[in-house]
């Protein structure tokens, strides 16, 4: 055997290694449901702010605690807690992706990303 | 809306600067089909002619659309929509130049200028494989000027035009009814804050001028398809992709470098599939610019060689398509705008990538093959697995980041793993360790000569080395083992490089590029692994308050809340949040640090200005501060403040009956009466109002430091008023009540600012060894511009 086939080998080994790698580490786009019934297991979940439920930041008792209610893309609402300050321009997003687990009542969220379409195509002339 | 003549515009820059847009498409299409024919009619000097001076209008119809554009944004036009997207009035010059790129029309413009210089150059020197080279370089011309050609073809909009007017683009909204609705669009939507930096305005040109070059090397690699002719195209070629190199190398790191001193994401990498696509074209390229080496020296592997070329330059093109199209959508922090462009990105993709096929397919038998296998104590040999270990790399950087692509493709539902940074780090850290090692070694053998001579001076070497990390592991106090495998190969790298520049640093230096940038890559690599490894998150949350039970505080608590005027501790240090001030825009927050030493003295202090921008659109757009020490810094940012400062409150009022000598006792210091004054003219009091005017002299000590403050007291007949002294840095007010004229004392209340709702919330990291990173960058930068200088000398 030729040393070149040897090493084209091992090369097609260690990319099958890393196409495996990929689908084992990624997350998956979930809603709460799901993320209820899997309690530690990390996902992405999409969704909108309820602008009706009150959020909560007192960094005077403590600056980093977050917590708000969203509503994911199937309808289902879950308190999300934050252990960072509340992220400028939280409420003027249109839509939020938080990265995290369900732990208990709340998710916990180690990621928020916010989705503001309007910042660079805020089509309205001000006057 | 045709009915109405509207006023004020100023539509002549616009029409030219289309008209421009339309002549440089058209020239570029008319450059390539000449260049295309003066290489397939070699005698017919006549179509090198008509391609010569077509690339000139060209080149000159570029540089009307730069112009045309700067002045639209320079004068402030808004009738343009880019300018009133991109730029406001207040901007200096120098960030108007950055708005330029803010859009994705001015960076494809970007682009389409380096690529014309580009194409000047190749003019003057690239003698007898012009006509070849610039007809490829001339057809991605074409396709990059086609983005702004903002023209509906049918019912499909191609490109997206800068110089579209306002009233066009919002066609619909009430204020385009009345004709001077100039006079009501003031100003414009500014530049994104985050934008607003130095390095905003030079990593975009450095990066860009990368990316372009790499259709150089690209277009070299077609041209010797075309003439069958796999040999004379390496020597010019290989310091073109050197250049690329270096330019895409030291753009990529500018960067990261903006990042780190002015994102608050705390870092210089976060494996951000912005940051991934243009490391992936680079890692390529370096492996490519090795197997082309190999091959000159050998004659080897030029089939895989001339892969790796012409991948680069379709790397750069996905790229281009992946953080364009908007396909990325939710995986990245970026903010993507979708031009409705994807279909025309992905057409300029896939023509180049069939074109790139078909000539293989097409010369697939005539290529340079070597029948032998490998030898094992070979230069070549170790070289080649190097290579290969930068293409794994860049594979598994490419897969991870298209998750968005499979999601489209297969209609999948993944996302990019939760913790994005242990996923790449745990597959690139050993590739690091690999290629390290590697960069030691295969300097120790030679071209085609299966030796094993060298062995024992390479043991030697590495078993130093190893003593050294070893070392080095408990002097960075590291706790992964793992760790010393990576500080093996840095230090390996950089050691056996040494040795082996030593000889050439009398006069030859320029013969050391390899080693000086293979050294720049050990110490890249420790410097990697230090600062990322030991960052240690120094605002640790530690007062132990937990009022709310829910407050379980169980990780990230890495913000800490910073009253104004009132010390904290901070692991080593003592921090102060002393006053913010308004500079332009931006808010800068000063912050006081006290470093102890051992025995808790204060050892040093310095003050870190982190700013924010309390931005009507973006929020609080945070910019770091950093203090430089040569062996870490100390990097913090605001993470947050109050959305809106309360009015000033004291409390803790005090009544004190004083004479001069005696003390007044408060929370925030104390002060002393020194006399009463009864010649007293104060600032804002006119003395003619009163028949006695009274001032208590108070000198005041806080822990630091002495003021000096003067209530007053005026007497006019019945009537008495007081006016407060304030001590702004000391938070203390006092007041002068009253004159007791008994016991010759006087009356002071005393009052402290109450700061409860003068806060920041701050974070702040400590990078150890991070100078390392830039150094090595910088080291490795130089080593490639040693080489640049010997291959454009072989020439």
């Amino acid at each position: 055997m030729k040393k070149t086939s040897i090493i084209a080998l091992a090369i097609i080994a260690i990319a099958i290694g890393a196409i495996v790698s990929m689908y084992g580490d990624a997350s998956t786009y979930e809603g709460f449901e799901v993320s209820a019934n899997n309690p530690g297991k990390e996902f992405h979940v999409v969704g909108v702010l309820n602008r009706e439920k009150e959020k909560y930041y007192d960094p005077q008792k403590d600056a980093n605690y977050f917590s708000f209610y969203l509503i994911d893309e199937k309808g289902k609402e879950s308190k999300v807690v934050y252990h960072n300050p509340e992220p400028a321009d939280f409420d003027r997003s249109e839509k939020v992706v938080i990265v995290g687990s369900m732990e208990g009542d709340h998710f916990e969220a180690s990621k928020i990303l916010l989705k503001c379409p309007s910042k660079y195509t805020d089509n309205q002339v001000q006057t | 809306m045709s009915s109405v003549t509207f006023v004020g515009e100023h539509l002549f820059w616009g029409n030219l600067g289309h008209a421009a847009v339309v002549v440089s498409f058209i020239s570029s299409i008319l450059a390539t089909i000449s260049y295309f024919f003066a290489e397939k009619n070699p005698l017919d000097q006549s179509w090198a002619k008509l391609a010569k001076a077509t690339f000139h209008l060209h080149s000159l119809a570029v540089l009307t659309i730069i112009g045309a554009l700067f002045k639209i944004i320079y004068s402030h036009y808004f009738e343009y929509h880019y300018a009133w997207q991109h730029s406001s009035r207040d901007l200096p010059v120098h960030f108007m130049i950055s708005c330029f790129w803010e859009g994705q029309e001015g960076s494809f413009l970007l682009w389409i200028f380096w690529q014309m210089v580009i194409g000047q150059i190749l003019l003057r020197s690239a003698k007898d494989w012009l006509n070849p080279v610039m007809a490829v370089v001339m057809l991605s011309q074409v396709a990059l000027t086609s983005m702004l050609l903002g023209v509906k073809i049918f019912s499909y909009k191609l490109g997206s035009s800068p110089f579209e007017l306002l009233r066009n683009v919002m066609a619909n909204a009430p204020i385009f009814k009345s004709a001077d609705y100039l006079s009501k669009v003031k100003d414009g939507n500014g530049l994104n804050p985050l934008l607003q930096n130095y390095w905003m305005v030079i990593h975009p040109p450095t990066l860009f001028f990368g990316f372009a070059t790499t259709v150089v090397p690209f277009a070299y690699a077609i041209a010797a398809f075309w003439r069958k002719d796999f040999t004379k195209w390496l020597k010019p070629a290989l310091p073109w992709a050197l250049i690329s190199a270096m330019v895409l190398g030291a753009g990529i790191i500018m960067g990261g470098f903006w990042a780190y001193e002015s994102l608050s994401f705390g870092g210089y990498w976060a494996w951000d599939p912005v940051e991934n696509a243009s490391l992936v074209p680079w890692l390529i390229l370096i492996a490519g610019v090795h197997v082309l080496i190999i091959h000159k020296s050998t004659g080897n592997s030029y089939i895989v060689g001339v892969i790796l070329i012409i991948t680069t330059f379709l790397m750069v093109l996905y790229a281009t398509f992946l953080t364009r199209s908007g396909i990325l959508g939710n995986s990245s922090v970026h903010s993507f705008t979708d031009l409705g462009m994807s279909g025309q990105l992905l057409v300029f993709l896939l023509v180049f990538v069939l074109m790139s096929i078909a000539m293989f397919i097409w010369r697939w038998k005539d290529m340079p093959r070597s029948a032998k296998d490998e030898e094992i104590y070979t230069r070549e040999f170790w070289m080649f697995i190097g290579s290969l270990v930068l293409v794994i790399s860049s594979f598994q950087v490419t897969l991870t980041t298209s998750i968005p692509v499979f999601n489209k493709l297969f209609g999948a539902n993944m996302a990019p793993p939760a913790d994005v940074i242990g996923h790449y780090n745990k597959w690139q850290m050993p590739m690091a360790i690999i290629i390290g090692i590697l960069t030691g070694v295969a300097h120790m053998l030679k071209y085609k000569k299966n030796s094993n001579e060298g062995l024992k001076k390479m043991g030697i070497q590495a078993a130093i080395a190893l003593v050294i990390s070893i070392g080095l592991f408990f002097v960075f106090d590291l706790k992964n083992f793992f760790f010393i495998g990576l500080l093996f190969a840095g230090v390996f790298s950089i050691l056996a490089n040494t040795i082996l520049l030593l000889p050439f640093l009398r006069g030859k230096i320029k013969l050391a590029g390899a080693s000086v940038a293979h050294i720049g890559f050990g110490v890249l690599l420790i410097g990697v692994l230090v600062s990322s490894a030991n960052k240690q998150v120094i605002s640790i949350n530690n007062t132990g308050e937990a009022i709310n039970p829910e407050f379980n505080n169980k990780e990230n608590v890495e913000n800490i809340y910073l009253e104004r005027g009132k010390p904290n501790n901070m692991g080593d240090y003592i921090i102060t949040y002393v006053k913010d001030s308004q500079f332009w825009v931006n808010t800068y927050y000063q912050v006081n640090y006290k470093k102890l030493d051992a025995d808790g003295n204060v050892d040093y202090e310095f003050n870190l200005y982190p700013n924010g921008q309390i931005n009507p659109k973006f929020g609080l757009v945070a910019n770091p501060d950093t203090k430089h020490y040569w062996g870490h810094d100390v990097f913090t940012y605001v993470s947050s403040v109050p959305s809106q400062k309360g009015e000033a409150k004291f409390i803790n009022e005090k009544t004190s009956q004083v004479k001069p000598g005696d003390t007044i006792y408060t929370n925030n210091g104390y002060a002393i009466l020194q006399g009463i004054n009864t010649n007293s003219d104060g600032e804002n009091v006119d003395v003619n109002n009163f028949k006695v005017l009274l001032g208590a002299e108070l000198k005041v000590y806080t822990l630091d430091k002495v003021y000096d403050a003067m209530p007053l007291y005026g007497v006019e007949n019945n009537s008495a008023t007081s006016y407060d002294a304030f001590v702004e840095e000391a938070k203390l007010k006092f007041r002068f009540t009253g004159v007791n004229p008994e016991d010759k004392s006087i009356t002071i209340v005393s009052s402290e600012k109450d700061n409860s709702g003068d806060f920041i919330i701050m974070k702040a990291i400590e990078f150890p060894m991070i100078n390392f990173v830039w150094a090595g960058t910088i080291i490795m930068i130089v080593g490639f511009f040693l080489s640049i200088i010997k291959r454009v000398g072989d020439l």
